[in-house]
């Protein structure tokens, strides 16, 4: 699991300052990656099975809804690699940018990965966003 | 502040998951989220992810002259604890009572002033007296044989002056019966004496270290004695004999200041901890032979005038304790983005000798394999790095090392203190002590006496370890 994280983390090139190497590799990456992937799933299930099917709500399946989250989702990957970076306390770095502007790139494609998996199960949202 | 600590549990599929069962993938997702990582967590894989030995494979040369097995001896901690955990058995003090020593315990003068030497001795003995350091003291006075004596009585002596000086005495039956009477595990030898060894024909001047090894060793080999040495400079008021005797002695000497010395022998665990405990406060000139140290406490520092592409390459790095990093991941090094880093050294627990940096900078070498690694400097600790946050604030040293080449593979480094007689001892000593000077006939003579027969054993090997960046 950390490999791949770290894989998946570094294809935007290696942690700077190198020094903090192995707290963003031991620590930020797995963090980071199982937050996304959490919080994706966890909005993608609440656009498909809370609002759209257990809630009942009609008027909430449209594209454009489904991009609202799709935005949000983005926007928490984001911060939440700020607040993650502060909590270990690396140091200051343009990186720490790059880093969360790439989670929020996979933030977008794991709601879009989970959007798929979900949306059959969906009453109201099975043909959202397709 | 955000704590140090993820908290993970941020979103709760749960209660929807139960009326869901077809939503399993999602709940083997919140199992992911239980596995947060965090830097204080992992103190304990720490032990489990055991350190990787380059040695294995290396020249001898560089691997650290340690007996397999008791890897990582006694590391030093930061606080001096050994002295006052465990009290020495005994002291024995003796002091040279005999005419020679007059000059440096004259009467007392009708204007009260006495000598650097009586100043500086009376203290001694009293701290001596009062320490917890050792259980037991007893003091002697040596005239052609130790005489038993008390505090008081010796102390008087020093501040009052020899009542009957004895003859001369040859310094190899002292060391003689030092070593067969009180050598003993926990014991120290306190000698006191301005070691003006004068043998009795001149034909035995080109044997003086011969006749100290001989003293030293005579009742079997002794493999742990040790012998610290301290120099100092009194002045002297009275009648100076000198060691070549055909040039006289000099009445109403002197002008100039006579050295006097203060040897500590035992068991090199012992002078040890007597040196640290009574005799490291005061400057003193120093030499140590046979004494051994604990390996000082030392950690590679990462965010301490660090420069290049590199990063702790331990197992574990982000969750170790600090102060135990000694694994260098060069990711980049190139002779135009060289990689420089700092190994901070607590050297607290060694004698001034060692801890100067004049000494440090000359002694301290760096030795590697594959490698262009040079050491570059070595900074006593600073007042901003004593104050810092960061872990530089537990060390009295830090080296500097630059290398300019990526290591192929792991490959071990060694910082090693090599024990070099310090530059003092040819300084002060002088082949014709005929004029009084602040000079000791043969003096570097005697102490070839007490080296070692390994006098090559470094004061301590670091090993570090330089690897490429996975």
């Amino acid at each position: 699991m950390k490999a791949f994280f770290r894989f998946l983390y570094e294809l935007i090139g290696n942690p700077q300052p190198p020094a903090d190497t192995p707290v963003y590799r031991d620590v930020i990456f797995p963090n980071l990656g199982l937050l996304n992937l959490g919080i994706s799933a966890g909005l993608a299930l609440v656009f498909y099975l809370l609002i759209n099917r257990a809630m009942g709500v009609a008027t909430f399946n449209k594209g454009r809804h489904w991009s609202i989250f799709l935005v949000l989702n983005a926007l928490i990957a984001f911060f939440v690699t700020i607040w993650q970076t502060n909590a270990q306390q690396v140091t200051d770095h343009s990186y720490i940018y790059w880093l969360a502007t790439w989670n929020a790139i996979l933030g977008l494609a794991w709601f879009f990965i989970f959007s798929l998996l979900f949306k059959r199960a969906s009453t109201n949202a099975s043909t959202t966003p397709f | 502040m955000y704590p140090l600590r993820a908290d993970c549990r941020y979103f709760s599929p749960m209660r929807y998951l139960t009326s869901f069962p077809r939503l399993l993938p999602a709940l083997g997702l919140s199992l992911f989220l239980s596995g947060c990582y965090s830097r204080s967590d992992m103190k304990s894989e720490e032990g489990a992810a055991a350190a990787e030995k380059p040695w294995a494979e290396m020249p001898d040369n560089v691997r650290p002259a340690e007996a397999p097995g008791v890897e990582a001896p006694e590391e030093a901690s930061d606080v001096v604890s050994g002295a006052a955990a465990q009290p020495l058995q005994a002291v024995n003090v003796f002091l040279e009572v005999s005419g020679s020593m007059e000059g440096f315990m004259p009467k007392t003068g009708t204007s009260g002033e006495n000598t650097k030497f009586q100043q500086h001795v009376a203290q001694l003995l009293s701290d001596i007296n009062r320490t917890t350091a050792a259980k037991q003291k007893s003091f002697f006075r040596i005239k052609e044989k130790p005489y038993a004596d008390t505090y008081p009585g010796i102390s008087a002596t020093v501040r009052s002056g020899i009542q009957q000086p004895a003859k001369s005495t040859e310094l190899p039956a002292v060391l003689d019966t030092l070593m067969t009477r009180y050598y003993q595990p926990g014991t120290v030898s306190v000698l006191i004496s301005d070691f003006i060894y004068s043998p009795k024909n001149a034909g035995a001047i080109p044997y003086i270290k011969t006749d100290i090894t001989d003293a030293l060793q005579r009742n079997g080999a002794q493999p742990d004695l040790a012998v610290s040495v301290y120099g100092y400079l009194s002045d002297f008021r009275g009648t100076y004999y000198p060691a070549l005797k055909a040039a006289g002695k000099k009445t109403n000497c002197c002008n100039t200041e006579i050295p006097y010395y203060i040897w500590v022998l035992g068991p090199a665990d012992a002078v040890r901890r007597f040196d640290a405990a009574l005799l490291e406060q005061q400057p003193a000139k120093q030499a140590h032979f046979g004494v051994t140290y604990p390996r000082p406490a030392y950690s590679v520092l990462d965010k301490f005038q660090n420069k290049g592409a590199w990063y702790y390459g331990d197992a574990g790095a982000s969750k170790r304790m600090a102060g135990t990093y000694r694994v260098v991941a060069v990711s980049e090094a190139s002779a135009q983005q060289p990689v420089e880093f700092v190994v901070g050294l607590n050297l607290v627990q060694l004698p001034g000798q060692y801890k100067d940096v004049a000494y440090l900078k000359q002694n301290l070498k760096l030795e590697g394999v594959d490698t262009d690694a040079k050491l570059l400097d070595v900074t006593p600790a600073t007042d901003q790095t004593k104050a810092s946050s960061g872990p530089q604030s537990k060390y009295t040293h830090f080296v500097k090392v630059r290398l300019t080449q990526q290591p192929k593979a792991a490959r071990p480094l060694v910082l090693r203190l090599q024990d070099q007689r310090p530059a003092w001892v040819a300084q002060w000593t002088t082949r014709n002590d005929g004029t009084p000077a602040p000079k000791t006939f043969a003096l570097s003579s005697l102490l070839d006496g007490l080296a070692p027969t390994d006098a090559t054993r470094p004061i301590f090997e670091l090993p570090l370890t330089l690897q490429p960046a996975e």
